[in-house]
């Protein structure tokens, strides 16, 4: 079985982040850069997957000179090898471009399953999973709490609020899942250690044959127009219980939608 | 001689395991004597490698340089792993006979050593002599059953030389709680880290610390006997300094048993006086000279 896993670096969520003030694009310089921590579910369903059924994993990501770090890190954790698009005309790229990009890269691998995090931390659309799964012409399995392959069936768990639908589909499909379906491994000594000889190849746009004016600031349909800082917290509303102080916090609540 | 990407990475990767594992809990129950938390992150250890870092890969471990075992250990000690770590890990793969190595390596074993045979009790591999019975150590974690017994040399100074690299670890963390503390800790209108005299006793640590880390890194890559011991003393005296600063920045709070400071304190209190006093490694460094 052939396996993709999605792998986005991002901002830090523990860390605070920010919107770039020239370009209100998040700001990644002066940000710890990490893996999408849903991302990492995605590669550790990818590697129980391998375990069961053989076959072979790799990290696609999209991203800037820096996100090379991401992919070794990823690449710890057990994958066999990487693909990283780099291309200076990425900049600027919306979530249409990036599945435009990424689709044209999983081509060239024709894999059978696409896991990746159900969303970013940085951007939390949720449509990249659903766009490539189009653009690809292949189902879309996502928000999985749970993954199950039976030949070339999948099944998932779909999580929703109020509970989970199953949802099937034949390979080849995109899966997105889940922080609920598995724990991630850590990096094992043997794990970083192999990680540096693995295999990352570095795709440009050309190689891709997507032209630069479909992807980065011209091809994007959505942008950033402005932003602002969120306003700081204002006090709370103090009441002195004189016996009517049940009745205020009920009244609160309920106007607040919470009971 | 400062650790390479890749042994940062691990270090990194068992940090983030040690940080989500809870350690103070653990090392709380194993000092009662309740092991299963304690085994079940031994063996979570193991699986990322750390039981087999000292074992030659011709016997199912990896191999690994001194200077992998110190950023592992400097790691344990910064989140205060209970457990033979240093005796089993560092120690007994220079001692085991050959069989036991793939069993140590994959954390199926654990083993202890003379004279202080520490955690005696679920050691499977006992070696060096005899242990005696159980006996009281300043730190609570540390259950210790002396009893005469003989290391050899290089298996003593691999155990020096990880309890220095603990040490160094142990210093970071107590540094790293009382800077915590005194961002948040307000009195007299404004957090005592405003205050210039916690701010000196801090960067004394600091500085103590950053001067130990390289005789500990100097001594994994020399790995003589004067390095070595010159490294224990400095980590040592760092750890210490961290330890009493700590409990100085703590105010009272420092001094409850109930607060996790104690276990950081109380572990360097006893690791600066076991694999040789400052004393006798003082006079190993003098008679190298």
């Amino acid at each position: 079985m052939k396996i993709v896993v999605l792998v986005k670096q991002v901002p830090d969520s523990g860390a605070e982040r920010n919107l770039r003030p020239d370009d209100n694009t998040v700001d990644r310089s002066s940000a710890n850069n990490v893996i999408n921590e849903m991302d990492e579910y995605a590669i550790e369903e990818a590697l129980r997957l391998q375990e069961a059924h053989g076959g072979e994993v790799t990290i696609l990501t999209m991203g800037p000179e820096r996100a090379s770090e991401s992919i070794r890190k990823a690449l710890s954790m057990g994958p066999d090898g990487a693909v990283h698009v780099l291309d200076n005309a990425l900049s600027g790229t919306d979530a249409l471009g990036t599945s435009r990009v990424l689709a044209a890269a999983l081509q060239r691998i024709n894999p059978d399953v696409v896991l990746c995090g159900a969303e970013s931390t940085d951007a939390g659309g949720q449509v990249l999973p659903h766009m490539l799964a189009e653009r690809l012409g292949i189902a879309a399995l996502t928000g999985a709490r749970k993954l199950t392959v039976e030949g070339s069936q999948l099944t998932i768990e779909r999580q929703t609020e109020e509970g989970y639908e199953v949802v099937t589909a034949a390979t080849p499909a995109v899966v997105s899942v889940w922080d609920t379906i598995n724990e991630p491994r850590y990096p094992s000594f043997k794990g970083i250690m192999a990680a540096k000889k693995k295999p990352v190849e570095t795709l440009s746009l050309a190689d891709l044959g997507v032209s630069a004016e479909q992807v980065g600031w011209t091809g994007a349909l959505t942008g950033v127009a402005s932003h602002s800082k969120r306003p700081p917290r204002s006090a709370g509303q103090k009441v002195a219980d004189s016996g009517e102080g049940g009745v205020q916090l009920v009244e609160f609540l309920t106007n607040e939608k919470f009971v | 001689m400062t650790p390479s990407a890749q042994q940062r990475d691990f270090a990194a990767s068992l940090h983030e395991l040690l940080a989500a594992a809870d350690t103070p809990s653990m090392a709380r129950a194993w000092g009662r004597g309740e092991h299963p938390s304690g085994l079940a992150l031994w063996r979570q250890l193991a699986k990322l490698g750390v039981t087999a870092l000292a074992i030659p890969e011709s016997h199912d471990g990896l191999g690994a340089t001194a200077m992998d075992l110190v950023v592992a250990f400097e790691e344990l000690g910064h989140h205060a792993v209970p457990g033979p770590l240093v005796e089993s890990i560092a120690v007994a793969p220079l001692l085991a006979p050959p069989q036991w190595l793939p069993r140590l390596a994959s954390g199926e074993v654990i083993a202890t050593v003379a004279p202080w045979y520490l955690d005696a009790d679920i050691a499977d591999l006992v070696l060096g002599g005899t242990p005696g019975a159980l006996a009281a150590c300043v730190d609570r974690t540390r259950r210790l059953f002396p009893a005469a017994g003989d290391l050899t040399e290089p298996a003593f100074n691999a155990g020096v030389l990880a309890c220095a690299a603990q040490l160094s670890g142990l210093g970071r963390a107590l540094l790293e709680m009382s800077v915590s503390y005194a961002k948040s800790r307000v009195q007299f209108g404004q957090p005592i880290g405003q205050l210039q005299a916690i701010k000196h006793r801090l960067a004394e640590v600091l500085i103590a610390l950053d001067f130990a880390r390289p005789l500990l890194y100097a001594a994994a890559f020399s790995g003589t006997a004067r390095d070595i011991s010159a490294a224990k003393v400095a980590c040592g005296d760092a750890a210490y300094l961290a330890a009493r600063t700590a409990l100085q920045v703590h105010g009272a709070i420092g001094y409850t048993e109930e607060f996790d400071l104690s276990i950081w304190f109380s572990k360097v209190r006893a690791l600066v006086s076991v694999w040789g006093t400052p004393a006798e490694h003082r006079a190993r460094v003098m008679a190298a000279l």
